[in-house]
């Protein structure tokens, strides 16, 4: 950094009052992409991991691991690209994670709790601020999108269960109730009812994978791991798609007496003119 | 210099309709009526009338404190013509139609048996349900038993007013354990857990974001990984790698002891529980009384339903048609006093149309007796409760049930169902407006 009227920024000279400006214009974006990304992941999230997110009886040991890292390493991988390639900042996971969950609170306490009276209890979104941290980490490491994928989105879906453990585990308590076995999240979801989605609409603990023995999370959590790869892939793809800059032909400028054969001449003629835009600005003042 | 308003008056009217509506749509968004009931007439017709009929439905009271209860009990019973757009109830369960959880559920049975999981269940078989109810938010709510059957959706029972009173700060649900813990109130159970470990997450997730946003940021970042003269190692520094490496390990560390010390503290726990219930119908009974339905028309101007059936009783004792239900409206025939004896005073009245049923031979049917009977179940209650709008439904069906009574007072219920033809206008020029007819 230089004293007087620059700074040098990456090592590049820059007019300090730039500098300034574009220090607002960081912080500008970020609290717009703060936002954007958190209705935008949100609206996402609901569609694809919705209910298994919203109750505390959905949050199964097979569906709910298998289901909710692959659905949420959409947002993550596709904002790695952009982040890590225009700008090498290697904090798109988190943030687009932290994003999730500020939407998820919000979304929980005003929507379900005020709103609608369902007790907070019942209604705890999924934390995946770790496996997000470790995504991102891996970007910073290897610097190369393949191996983190094979390293970071695995671990992302891997560390979901664990992580989510942490405070799930309350709600997977034994009680008795009506003289039947159930867990703690069962019963808060009996008896906070929710009228349009009975208890068979659930999704949990379906198919064959426990008959393979023991905790089912495990399975579930390497399969997952596995599919999260794949899905980083895809999104870090879509990522670069919907980064690039691009145009359409037009065509409505036919209707305003332009045509494609007029455009060479105007070229040509500007060219013999020597006039641009700025002398043409000047030519009339 | 022009202005958006030209004069001041215009402007000033600009300004307030705009007040005007944000206030509105303040009101709208913030102050919202409460829902009264639960959009059971937005059902279509074959629904109500061709699914679940609820009969000797009871309410324990019509106003409890928070915390105090109320027991909603009675029988169903699923129609047998039940519509072929339906799936059949191969999984059913037994919900309650309140304005979502103003109520705690604390025990419910289908036929005694635990409703806590969903059940199969039989065609034109009768069934017999309890829930019990805690008041939890304090209101004036509707409270309607409800079958939700898989595919078809919500069947909605008769529906109460139920006022609660008190604080809803005072609410509690406790329960203990099978593994010895004292829960004091389910609603805020593992709450502390769950914001710690949140927050700390978050924290530390705000620590890593504060380590890259502290340093410029998006345009200089962009300009040094694309201008030439741009220094790339300084966008990412062996400090930042560093620490990255740190936090990675810290991490994995974290969930790793913090999974284990989860483990150690909570040792015993269950998974979700998603099996099925088994429950066997109440026992059956022969239809003593077969109804064949030779007409059936839907009066549009005099909003009547009129049935020509053919009755015949194959049981030792006599009956006496007492009653229509459809639709979880009961047409009482006043002629009968056992079925008069069967209103509660507190049953809705909302659900008992004033003129009841009309049977042109009310006398009872003796032993092995045939005859053919007009029936009449007029009121507005068929536009009201928008059920005359089975004439537009591709399968215009009609359902319900009959109650018929002996001289002591034994119940017997029969099917009744047949195709309704509506009939849209007739000579004395009745209308939906004018449904007495005349000049008007």
């Amino acid at each position: 950094m230089q004293g007087g009227t620059s700074v040098r920024l990456y090592g590049l000279e820059w007019p300090k009052e730039s500098a300034r400006i574009s220090r607002v214009f960081d912080l500008l974006v970020a609290a717009i992409l703060f936002l954007a990304v958190s209705g935008a992941f949100h609206l996402h999230y609901m569609l694809t991991a919705g209910d298994w997110d919203m109750w505390i009886d959905w949050k199964d040991r097979q569906w709910w691991v298998t289901l909710t890292p692959i659905m949420a390493i959409t947002f993550p991988a596709a904002l790695q690209y952009v982040f890590w390639t225009k700008f090498r900042l290697p904090i798109a996971a988190t943030f687009a994670v932290v994003c999730l969950l500020f939407g998820q609170w919000i979304n929980r306490y005003f929507g379900f709790h005020l709103w609608s009276y369902f007790p907070m209890s019942e209604v705890i979104p999924a934390l995946l601020i770790p496996g997000a941290l470790v995504l991102d980490i891996a970007l910073l490491l290897t610097g190369n999108f393949l191996f983190t994928a094979m390293s970071g989105a695995f671990a992302f879906a891997l560390l979901f269960y664990p992580t989510n453990w942490f405070w799930l585990a309350p709600y997977r308590l034994p009680v008795e109730v009506m003289g039947q076995l159930v867990s703690v999240g069962d019963y808060i979801s009996y008896a906070f009812t929710r009228t349009a989605l009975p208890e068979y609409i659930r999704l949990i603990e379906r198919g064959t994978l426990r008959t393979f023995g023991g905790h089912s999370a495990i399975i579930a959590s390497f399969f997952s791991a596995f599919v999260s790869i794949l899905m980083y892939l895809a999104w870090w793809h879509i990522g670069m798609l919907l980064a690039r800059v691009v145009t359409t032909p037009n065509t409505l400028k036919n209707f305003m007496g332009l045509t494609d054969k007029d455009e060479p001449a105007e070229a040509a003629q500007k060219a013999i003119d020597g006039t641009s835009l700025q002398g043409r600005s000047v030519a009339a003042e | 210099m022009r202005t958006f308003c030209f004069h001041e008056s215009s402007c000033v009217r600009v300004v307030l309709s705009a007040a005007a509506a944000i206030m509105q749509i303040g009101i709208l968004t913030f102050v919202p009526d409460a829902a009264l009931a639960h959009g059971e007439r937005n059902q279509e017709p074959f629904l109500r009338m061709r699914t679940a009929h609820f009969y000797d439905v009871k309410w324990s009271t019509n106003e409890i404190p928070v915390n105090g209860e109320i027991v909603v009990t009675g029988k169903f019973r699923l129609f047998p013509i039940w519509p072929v757009n339906l799936p059949l109830p191969e999984a059913a369960f037994l919900g309650n139609g309140t304005p979502g959880p103003v109520l705690a559920r604390t025990e419910s049975y289908i036929n005694g048996v635990p409703a806590i999981q969903s059940t199969k269940l039989e065609l034109n078989r009768d069934y017999e349900f309890k829930t019990v109810l805690k008041g939890r938010v304090p209101g004036y709510h509707h409270v309607h038993p409800m079958i939700n059957v898989m595919g078809a959706g919500p069947l909605l029972g008769p529906g109460n007013w139920l006022t609660v009173t008190g604080n809803e700060s005072d609410f509690k649900l406790s329960i203990k354990t099978l593994s010895g813990e004292t829960i004091d109130n389910l609603e805020t159970w593992g709450l502390g857990r769950v914001f710690f470990w949140h927050g700390l997450w978050v924290a530390i997730a705000i620590v890593w974001l504060v380590w890259w946003l502290r340093r410029p940021l998006l345009l200089p970042r962009f300009r040094a990984l694309t201008e030439k003269g741009g220094d790339r190692s300084q966008l990412v520094t062996s400090t930042d790698r560093l620490f990255g490496a740190g936090l990675l390990v810290a991490t994995i560390l974290t969930v790793f002891f913090g999974f284990q010390a989860t483990d150690t503290a909570y040792p015993r726990t269950v998974p979700l529980q998603g099996s099925r219930a088994t429950v066997e119908p109440l026992p059956e009974v022969p239809e003593q009384v077969k109804v064949v339905v030779n007409k059936s028309n839907y009066d549009v101007p005099g909003r009547s339903l009129r049935m020509n059936v053919t009755l015949t009783n194959n049981g030792s004792s006599s009956a006496q048609l007492g009653e229509f239900l459809t639709s979880n409206q009961r047409f009482i025939n006043h002629e009968v006093s056992q079925a008069m004896a069967t209103v509660d005073p507190n049953y809705p009245k909302e659900l008992l149309p004033p003129n009841g049923l009309k049977v042109s031979d009310s006398r009872p049917l003796k032993p092995g007796e045939t005859k053919t009977v007009d029936i009449e179940a007029a009121d507005a209650a068929w536009e009201t409760e928008r059920l005359s709008s089975l004439i537009n439904d591709p399968d215009n069906t009609l359902g319900g049930l009959l109650f018929y009574y002996d001289e002591h007072g034994k119940r017997t219920i029969s099917n009744v169902s047949g195709p309704m033809v509506p009939v849209f206008t007739d000579p004395d020029n009745r209308t939906a407006e004018n449904p007495k007819g005349g000049a008007g």
